[in-house]
């Protein structure tokens, strides 16, 4: 994948299984942004092919719904928590009542029904990137594509955050990408991870991680695979 | 506490006035009491002289502001929104936005002679600015992941125009309007001084050359609450449609 | 150079149509006999003098609600109680448009100089003192008591501590005042001031010179805009 005389994405092949969480890592600059446009369909392919559930991509589409990093940005100030949400509903051309009825239901999933009437402003970081989470499920997307979304959050709501996104993500086998910068969660998270390294992005390392689920905060991180695959993989981010 | 103290520091100058008019240090000729100001507003309320001039300055500058905000927010929501119309039209509206209204006004004199017509469009003209900038601003000010979200979505272009582009830019969209209002009344007063259009302008011109003092300083007491009024009206009209933002933490 | 495509393309239509007879000399007269007005204008001096009278105004009208609406704005900001007393006082009259001055500075002071220098002061006065109030009351906390415990004399106090550290938006007030500044004195001129480019602007119009009108107006564009350059230069 280039722009212009750079190539930001070479050789970066691979495939994801229904209902999987596929987690790419790797330092900045090494194109995992642009990897999530290309497959958002957000970003023209200038070489390559992509291909959702046998589709090729074109363009962007509902059914593979983005959460950006930056919930401040990503959420519209002016709508109530319930209002964002209704918002994705309203895309799918849902209506009333249909419409209010589905909005209680993904609140009560994201624990935001007490927020249903406030603003995303009044709300802490942790609670916002919910409301975008919830807003992303409303479109009931086959594809969850997820941008580096705790980075901004402290550790206790981040954890919490990982916790309730792979319970979901189970619950309505939605297969997911999630890009971090940050090797352990990419581990804790996935049942696959991708270390991308940069200049140009391209695959450094594929894994599976067979660590059972469900997973737990203290317990996972200390299993003897997980460290093993940390191990393996560290080194490859230092580079 | 405190309002009592602005109401006495406010007493307290009128009196001064009062104090220096009765010395009559300046003639009162050119510096008339409140006293005799006050009554003059008063006579002129309550014989009903004042409606008449009050109506044709403000409808005047209600024809222009209306009609330069439509024609703002029209323009701006196009310009805002397009990168190439930027590129191609800042530069120029950057050149016109310091040229001061006013000097407009000998262009619609030779075009439009000393009419209504000449007023309204110096109003629209000089009252464009302020509401097109902004909303320009407005419109260039979604934020990117606003964009791709509604890609993402799929939403027509109307849509992202109603739901989105629109909303973003609001809060410039109003401010400019308040200004632009603002603007209004000066070119109205201006515009009825140099036409002699019947309104408020022209009343305090004339007073001034009959030298009718009190006339003269009531007319700018109406002016002054008419320039509140359409603040705080705007103001108000922000605070409801804003509402969000006074939720901010 | 996309920004000069529309003014070359105008002016090109502009001139063109003018020469085909199809718009009317008297009104929009034609770029080439404004830029012949222009050279005649600036070779006798009319303009130059023209635009000298009405910065003359301006900045003298400037000038004085410079220094009045720092001093007082910085009063205000050092202390919210005086500003919770003065304020709705100010509130009240800062509204009134400045124009609506015009009579009464006629009445006052008759034409000429200090008539309209004192319609532009009052127009500068509100921002400048506004603007430094929100600067003064914006500067670091402790500052106004470092200063005071310094046992400094309020001017001093002033001048080494508490204006330079609100300098930043103190200035900002101060490149608004200018320019409207510019905008009032022009006004004065074309309402009934007999001086200045404003007036030069009226009597052209009045004379049918409309190339000399242009000319005028064109200039008056060119020396805002570069004001405005200048000032967010400088300041």
């Amino acid at each position: 994948m280039s722009f212009g005389q750079r190539a930001v994405l070479s050789d970066v092949s691979f495939e994801v299984a229904a209902g999987e969480f596929l987690c790419v890592v790797g330092p900045s600059g090494c194109g995992k942004t642009t990897l999530l446009r290309l497959l958002a369909g957000l970003l023209p392919l200038s070489a390559g092919e992509i291909r959702v559930d046998g589709q090729p991509v074109r363009g962007p589409s509902r059914e593979r719904a983005i959460v950006f990093q930056d919930y401040s940005k990503a959420l519209l100030p002016w709508l109530t928590v319930a209002g964002n949400v209704a918002l994705s509903l309203e895309a799918c051309q849902i209506a009333e009542p249909m419409r209010t009825t589905r909005v209680e239901e993904l609140l009560g999933k994201m624990g935001l029904q007490n927020a249903a009437r406030q603003y995303p402003s009044q709300l802490s970081g942790g609670m916002q990137q919910r409301v975008q989470i919830a807003r992303a499920l409303a479109q009931e997307p086959k594809l969850l594509l997820m941008d580096e979304p705790f980075g901004a959050l402290d550790a206790i709501t981040r954890q919490g955050l990982q916790d309730e996104v792979t319970r979901l993500a189970a619950e309505e086998r939605t297969t997911v990408v999630f890009i971090t910068h940050d090797l352990e969660e990419a581990i804790y998270l996935g049942d696959q991870v991708i270390v991308l390294a940069a200049n140009p992005g391209r695959i450094a390392e594929k894994i599976a991680v067979e660590i059972p689920r469900p997973r737990s905060q203290l317990e996972t991180r200390e299993d003897r695979r997980f460290l093993a695959y940390r191990h393996r993989l560290f080194g490859l981010l230092q580079r | 506490m405190s309002r009592v103290g602005a109401a006495l520091f406010a007493l307290g100058l009128i009196l001064l006035w009062q104090l220096a008019a009765d010395s009559k240090i300046i003639s009162p000729i050119f510096f008339p009491s409140p006293g005799r100001t006050l009554g003059e507003l008063y006579a002129q309320v309550t014989s009903g002289r004042l409606w008449q001039p009050l109506g044709a300055t403000t409808l005047r500058m209600l024809y222009g502001w209306v009609l330069a905000s439509f024609l703002g927010i029209v323009l701006g929501a196009a310009i805002g929104s397009s990168r190439a119309a930027r590129d191609y039209l800042e530069p120029t509206l950057e050149f016109l936005r310091p040229l001061p209204a006013s000097a407009i006004i000998p262009v619609a004199i030779l075009f439009l002679g000393l009419s209504n017509g000449m007023s309204t469009a110096v109003i629209a003209f000089g009252s464009l600015w302020p509401v097109l900038l902004g909303t320009v601003h407005g419109f260039k000010s979604v934020q990117p992941e606003l964009i791709e979200l509604s890609a993402s979505l799929r939403l027509s272009r109307w849509e992202v125009l109603r739901k989105i582009a629109l909303p973003t830019a609001l809060p410039d969209i109003l401010a400019g309007a308040r200004i632009s209002l603002a603007i209004a009344l000066i070119l109205a007063v201006v515009t009825e001084m140099q036409a002699s259009l019947p309104g408020l302008g022209q009343n305090i011109l004339l007073a001034q050359r009959s030298y009718r003092s009190p006339e003269l300083y009531a007319g700018i007491v109406v002016l002054g609450l008419m320039g509140f009024a359409a603040n705080q009206l705007l103001l108000l009209m922000e605070t409801r449609m804003l509402r969000w933002r006074a939720a901010a933490v | 150079m996309k920004g000069a495509l529309i003014p070359v393309l105008l002016l090109v239509a502009w001139e063109a149509g003018s020469r085909a007879g199809v718009l009317p000399m008297d009104s929009f007269s034609r770029p080439s006999d404004i830029a012949v007005a222009f050279a005649r204008g600036i070779g006798d001096g009319t303009i130059l003098l023209a635009t000298w009278q009405t910065f003359e105004a301006a900045l003298s009208g400037f000038a004085c609600a410079a220094i009045a609406g720092i001093l007082c704005g910085a009063i205000l900001g050092l202390s919210p109680r005086i500003e919770r007393v003065v304020g709705p006082s100010i509130d009240a009259l800062r509204p009134i448009p400045s124009v609506a001055l015009i009579p009464l500075a006629l009445l006052l002071f008759g034409f000429g100089l200090t008539m309209e220098a004192s319609v532009v002061a009052f127009a500068c006065f509100w921002p400048i003192v506004l603007m430094t109030t929100a600067a003064v009351r914006g500067i670091e906390p402790r500052l106004p008591d470092v200063a005071r415990s310094l046992e400094l004399s309020f001017i001093s106090q002033m001048k080494k501590i508490i204006l330079p550290a609100a300098l930043g938006r103190i200035t900002v007030g101060l490149r608004l005042a200018l320019a409207i500044s510019l905008v009032v004195a022009v006004t004065v001129e074309i309402v009934l001031n007999p001086r200045g480019l404003g007036y030069s602007m009226i009597g052209a119009q009045q004379a049918l010179r409309s190339d000399i009108m242009y000319a005028e107006l064109l200039w008056l564009g060119v020396v805002g805009w570069l004001l405005n350059y200048v000032l967010r230069k400088i300041l």
